[in-house]
């Protein structure tokens, strides 16, 4: 229909598993139904447009008008986003939830309109956990590994923390990686961690809980500002409720990918109190490192929601 | 529709002259900006993260530059003195013993057209001198050349990974086997062709000779074990291991073989050793020998990544237009099977390999036809390795051909001529194909085995 | 191994530029080979990791290719399909290699606004309007200069650059306007350079654009292994 608005969304992740890819594939449909005549859709999944990377670059220049890279990519723009890679910030995905819905996650949205980058609202993938060949029981277990990190100054602060070596890798290389041991270990979701099937070549995973992997949709503020209110409001409505009813199905999908982990025959490390202490008290002391660029005030306000 | 006057635009433009990667870049801008509101900014930085954002291809330069020391170096000379040794005095022995070093040299090298010019330019002339005709001898390399990029490592299976996110290593896995075949395929060719015509064979020298060629030889071969040794053992990655056979084999064309470098003396002197001249340790990264050769490789690898990186903005364009979608749609609907699909994929490049150089078209047709074999259930090593053959193939049919180039180019026969002398062994790759294709087992088996069951990266 | 390849620069300025071009795409392919190799020595023997080598190179690779791109139009390395060349008449040849250059003309050109409209709004200038062809600057681009590398660190020497495009704020990481740099320093040398030939080609001087220099590579490789034999 040559009157539609034309609304390119990329992403990297599958577009029927992967909670993200899954959340996009329901957004685009929704449009497209509800706002058929007014507005179009296309959904690029599996990098095959821009991988997470470029992807703000190309939004910022117009040619996709909708992505949702994961929080560590804004990091190159506003050292706030720091706090989300900052290990045990939050205690569990509800925490995360109730704290970008509060006033301090709100403005974090609005953050980079000055720059161009829109917030829309938050997607949630999961926890991280930590997998190794071999059991990680105690922090000093992961020291001299090798860790698989994504490319952010917290991440490897945290594994240096450790003891251990931060290795930035491309995504696609990774299971190799730890299959035949050029990096011992790396920390994702539990979807993450069963799509990639990283349990197959992994001794343990322990249930760390210890970092969130999580999403901001964002757009292009100045295309944005150049729609229609109607259209505006249509769309923020629909990407609202998308948002509302993914999010709230996430802790099921999670949950489920780590009992298909189980299944699968993949080790899972439980740890008592003790030993998830431990790993908070070799980890937390990354947060000063980083106070200063991610906001003391941010932090606190952060940590209101862990009660 | 659309797609038909793009592809028409692109051979268009290459008939008339105009350079591949220019073809491809040209085409797509104008159908691109024509089309849709995509701005020119996309271009460029499509054009830029060809490289800066594909790690995978980050092998290319590597790769191309050991196997421009491999070369250079001596190593090839070293090779075909083994291959000699071991098979010269079968029937069509020398011949055997070209396509035993092509497959020696091609677990170096990543690519066809080095392979042929490696062993090609030695073997040929051999050949005529025991009396082969040089007809015969140019249709021998230039299709054993093509295995160049069948047994690892290969630029082609790279750029494969690289557009479909499959792993690396297990392409290089998967080649071993019908590398083997397709080799003692072409062997056993001639070893039939040399009993009915009566063709010359060498003498057997004696297990002292195999003894001593391998030794001399072992350095280079070494090289095989150091790569995949290091992939599966968990030392690098492919593409670090790419870049650590580039080191090594700078170190053993300089300070091993010394055929070039600080080290080397002409021919008949010979050549100084570091014990005679310690500061070449040095002196042998600044060494115009060493430059050279960096900076032939690097033209290579110029000239071959903007035929690539423009292959990329021609998918980018694709994938905006969601091209691949309409494709899968249509071919789905039409309710091919997996065989007949496998059929299309063949004659698409088979036919795109008239004119294309191989790893720009596996860029453009790997978008457009992974997504359906996924649905069909066809395994993805199994489709690249099935690409990668049809590449060979393409290398040696006109009037796109790299190793038909360089064939001739070596042989000094034109190129045409160079067409009918291959024929024969063409036709052999072709039943080779078809086998490929058919039986899956001999591409995953040895990747199954060694790294698991396959698992979908997306 | 042929160095030169075919092309022989005539005038000293012409040499000192072939001699430079030459050298720094040697240099950038041997620094990515040996920061590769160092990374994984660094890892493997020392468990320690050099976190800003791996971007380093990926730009080191897209540097030498854009670099080179433009050298590769000057010695005439540019792979292409001559069968319609080689069987028509020298006059058609002629004509078909002419227009073959004039479209590389447009080519470059188109490049060299995306060029220009990509790297502009990193390093705080003004892209150009226009769908097809620049039609003026457009004030209203907006400045991404902001934007940092992932991992490389900030060069000292290139502080300047917080006062002049960044409004005084502090870089922790390169802006992404150095690597990207390349882009319109290529778009422009790649123009100059098909100029060139398209002139060289219609004064006769050069018969086409393009060459099959595997043949050349191949023929020096085998003229010296002939010296070698005698
Ligand atoms: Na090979
Ligand atoms: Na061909």
């Amino acid at each position: 229909d040559p009157n539609e608005i034309v609304i390119k969304f990329s992403h990297v992740t599958n577009a029927d598993k992967h909670p993200k890819g899954i959340a996009a594939t329901l957004f685009a449909e929704r449009v497209n139904t509800e706002m058929n005549g007014k507005a179009c859709m296309e959904v690029f999944p599996n990098s095959t447009l821009y991988t997470d990377e470029k992807v703000l670059e190309a939004m910022l220049q117009g040619d996709v008008q909708f992505a949702a890279p994961s929080l560590s990519l804004f990091e190159p723009i506003t050292k706030e986003f720091r706090l989300f890679d900052l290990p045990f910030m939050f205690k569990d995905i509800a925490a995360v939830d109730a704290f970008q819905a509060s006033g301090t996650g709100q403005e974090m949205l609005q953050s980079m309109t000055r720059r161009g980058v829109l917030g829309m609202g938050f997607w949630h993938n999961g926890m991280k956990q930590f997998s190794a060949n071999k059991p990680l029981i105690m922090p000093e277990d992961a020291k001299g590994l090798k860790f698989r990190v994504q490319p952010s100054d917290v991440l490897v602060a945290q594994m240096n923390a450790l003891g251990a070596t931060a290795q930035p890798m491309a995504f696609a290389e990774v299971y190799g990686a730890l299959q035949t041991g050029v990096v011992d270990g790396q920390e994702n979701s539990w979807s993450n961690i069963y799509g990639q099937k990283f349990f197959e070549v992994q001794d343990g995973i322990t249930e760390t809980n210890h970092g969130i992997i999580d999403y901001m949709v964002v757009t292009n503020v100045d295309w944005w500002e150049a729609l229609d209110a109607d259209v505006r409001d249509q769309l923020k409505t629909i990407l609202d409720e998308v948002t509302a009813e993914r999010n709230a199905a996430v802790l099921e999908v999670d949950n489920q990918a780590r009992q298909a982990i189980l299944d699968a025959g993949g080790k899972i490390v439980e740890l008592t109190p003790e030993q998830r202490a431990a790993w908070v008290d070799a980890m937390k002391p990354v947060w000063a490192q980083f106070e200063e660029e991610v906001g003391a005030d941010n932090i606190a306000a952060a940590q209101t929601f862990n009660q | 529709m659309d797609v038909f006057i793009l592809f028409s635009l692109v051979i268009g433009l290459m008939l008339v002259g105009v350079p591949i990667a220019v073809s491809l870049g040209l085409s797509s801008i104008v159908f691109m900006l024509a089309l849709s509101d995509t701005s020119l900014a996309a271009v460029a930085a499509s054009l830029y993260n060809g490289m800066a954002g594909h790690y995978t291809l980050l092998a290319i330069p590597f790769f191309v530059l050991a196997s421009t020391f491999m070369s250079t170096g001596g190593v090839a000379r070293r090779i075909i003195r083994l291959s000699i040794a071991m098979v010269g005095h079968l029937p069509g022995g020398l011949a055997i013993a070209g396509v035993f070093a092509c497959m020696m040299f091609a677990a170096l090298s990543g690519s066809s057209p080095a392979t042929v010019v490696a062993i090609g330019s030695i073997v040929i002339a051999g050949m005529r001198q025991v009396g082969y005709t040089r007809d015969f001898a140019a249709g021998v390399i230039a299709v054993a050349g093509t295995l160049g990029i069948l047994i690892p490592p290969s630029i082609v299976m790279v750029v494969y990974a690289s557009a479909t996110d499959v792993s690396v290593g297990r392409m290089f896995l998967a080649g071993v086997i019908p590398g083997l075949m397709a080799g003692f395929m072409l062997m056993l060719t001639i070893y039939v062709i040399a009993v009915v015509k009566n063709l010359p064979r060498g003498e057997w020298l004696g297990w002292g000779e195999v003894w001593a060629a391998g030794r001399d030889a072992g350095f280079g071969l070494m090289l095989i074990v150091i790569i995949l040794g290091g992939i599966y053992g968990g030392v690098f990655t492919p593409t670090e291991a790419a870049a650590v056979a580039a080191v090594y084999s700078f170190l053993i064309a300089c300070f091993v073989y010394r055929d070039m470098g600080p080290l080397a003396r002409p021919e008949g002197q010979r050549n100084l050793t570091l014990l005679d001249k310690p500061i070449a340790l040095i002196t042998a990264f600044f060494h115009r020998d060493v430059r050279n050769t960096l900076l032939e490789s690097g033209k290579l690898t110029i000239t071959l990544m903007f035929i690539i990186a423009n292959a990329l903005i021609l998918k980018h364009v694709l994938t905006d237009e969601q091209i691949p979608q309409q494709i899968a749609g249509a071919m789905l609907d039409a309710g091919f099977g997996p065989v007949m699909f496998l059929v299309i994929v063949n004659v698409i490049l088979l036919i795109g390999g008239q004119f294309m150089e191989p790893s720009g078209l596996i860029v453009i047709v790997a978008p457009l036809v992974f997504p359906i074999a996924m649905e069909l259930g066809i395994d993805p090593i199994h489709l690249g390795i099935i690409m990668v053959v049809n590449m060979e193939i393409g290398m040696i049919t006109p009037p796109v051909g790299l190793n038909l180039f360089v064939t001739s180019g070596v042989a000094g026969m034109p190129m045409m001529r160079v067409v009918y002398a291959a024929l024969p062994f063409l036709a052999v790759l072709f039943v080779f194909l078809i086998i490929i294709t058919y039986v899956p087992i001999i591409s995953t088996w040895l990747p199954t085995l060694m790294m698991g069951p396959e698992i979908q990266i997306r | 191994m042929s160095g030169a390849g075919r092309y022989e620069p005539r005038s000293m300025l012409g040499k000192v530029v072939h001699e430079f071009e030459e050298t720094a795409i040697a240099v950038m392919l041997g620094a990515m080979t040996l920061l590769t190799f160092v990374n994984v020595i660094m890892r493997y023997v020392f468990n320690s990791m050099v976190i800003w080598g791996l971007e380093v190179v990926l730009i080191l690779f897209a540097w030498l290719v854009l670099f080179g791109i433009p050298y590769a139009f000057k010695v005439t390395a540019n792979l292409g399909v001559d069968v319609i060349l080689n069987i028509v008449s020298p006059r058609t040849r002629y004509a078909l290699s002419l227009l073959a250059a004039i479209l590389c003309i447009v080519y470059a050109l188109l490049i060299a606004k995306g060029a220009w409209d990509y790297w502009a709004p990193f390093a705080g200038l003004q892209q150009t309007t226009g769908h097809w062809f620049p039609t003026g600057f457009d004030p209203d681009t907006r400045d991404r200069a902001f934007f940092e590398t992932d991992q490389v660190p900030m060069l000292e020497w290139l502080r300047w650059l917080e006062g002049a495009i960044n409004q005084g704020e502090t870089y922790s990481k390169l802006p992404r306007m150095i690597p990207y740099l390349i882009l319109p320093i290529s778009a422009a040398l790649m123009l100059l350079r098909i100029v060139q030939v398209t002139i060289r080609i219609a004064r006769g001087d050069q018969t086409s654009i393009i060459v099959s220099h595997e043949v050349e590579d191949a023929l020096d490789e085998i003229a010296k292994n002939r010296r070698g034999e005698a």
